[in-house]
């Protein structure tokens, strides 16, 4: 049985925003860039409109900051920058994440060997 | 911003996002749509070809997506808002009660708000929907049938005030005894047709603050 589509996006929606956060952590980015960016990364995002609000939400939790700015070509962007909050929620979710995967990935393997 | 310069796709795009958006709070839809906008001038310059266009558009999702992402309800946990009560719910409960009284076009207009909403369950629809069709306008008729079966020759103002409620002032030529068992009927009738409207309205307003707070939580 394949895993239902449910749980996958809840998986997802579940590790999404530490994606932002951590695509944020080498600097500044403009909304457009960044949603990019994680619509190229493979199986992570189905529809990337749906980033727009997990943006909204991280800036209402005061996990990042943002500021509209012109360009000087094409349309103005809004550029996105974490906060010591945000980088703090970060790295405590990475040290987790490392333990939640490896735990399950070692379960995974077991039962693939067994 | 000027849309001059968009993509028809685009624009057509953002025109959904809006109608989609139409709900939520003015401020959440304004900023949604900026940054869309931005996203798609971004992605479509001039000069993409409409193949091109569509696949950036096919990527962004559909916008009932992007508005169902951002309601409070499918929040994470992150977010504690207050609770969003919106002019849907507070309108039909209005209508319902009051909007008889428009030649009951308020009243069905009432009714499809009550049904359209997403905060009230079937019981509380179906409450709002049979306790007193009409709401409290439905005491109009009642006074009239009131005013009736009181019976025999009524002089006076019976088109402004029930006989039922100032009978000292009307001066009714009714047989004793006959028209007592209609005016207890009426009365009983008239009792309801006010106290039902009244309870379906708390009791509607109450079940919606309820589901405001469980969205907050």
């Amino acid at each position: 049985m394949a895993p239902r589509d449910s749980t996958i996006s809840q998986l997802r929606r579940g590790v999404l925003e530490f994606c932002v956060l951590a695509l944020l952590r080498e600097g500044e980015r403009y909304s457009f860039d960044l949603v990019s960016a994680l619509g190229e990364v493979d199986g992570l995002v189905t529809s990337e409109g749906t980033l727009y609000p997990l943006l909204g939400r991280l800036r209402r939790d005061g996990l990042v900051e943002s500021m509209w700015r012109e360009s000087s070509a094409g349309p103005p962007r809004r550029y996105y920058t974490i906060t010591p909050d945000g980088d703090a929620t970060l790295r405590s979710f990475a040290a987790q994440w490392v333990r939640f995967r490896d735990s399950v990935d070692s379960l995974l393997n077991q039962g693939a060997t067994a | 911003m000027s849309t001059a310069a968009m993509h028809p796709l685009a624009v057509d795009y953002l025109r959904r996002l809006r109608r989609a958006g139409q709900e939520l709070p003015a401020a959440r839809l304004d900023d949604l749509c900026a940054e869309l906008e931005s996203h798609l001038l971004e992605a479509i310059p001039p000069g993409t070809s409409d193949a091109q266009a569509r696949s950036v558009i096919e990527r962004l999702g559909p916008p009932e997506e992007i508005v169902e992402a951002e309601q409070p309800a499918s929040a994470t946990g992150l977010v504690t808002e207050a609770p969003r009560r919106s002019w849907h719910e507070t309108a039909a409960i209005i209508l319902l009660l009051l909007g008889g009284f428009a030649f009951g076009v308020g009243w069905l207009a009432g009714l499809i708000l009550l049904w359209t909403s997403r905060v009230w369950s079937l019981r509380d629809r179906l409450i709002g929907t049979l306790l007193v069709p009409g709401g409290l306008a439905t005491v109009l008729p009642l006074l009239v049938l009131a005013g009736t079966t009181s019976g025999g020759a009524c002089s006076g103002t019976a088109t402004e005030v029930s006989p039922v409620f100032r009978p000292g002032r009307m001066h009714c030529a009714t047989v004793a005894g006959a028209g007592t068992g209609h005016t207890v009927l009426a009365i009983v009738l008239l009792v309801i047709a006010i106290a039902g409207p009244i309870f379906t309205a708390i009791h509607l307003s109450r079940r919606a603050a309820a589901a405001g707070a469980a969205v907050a939580r």
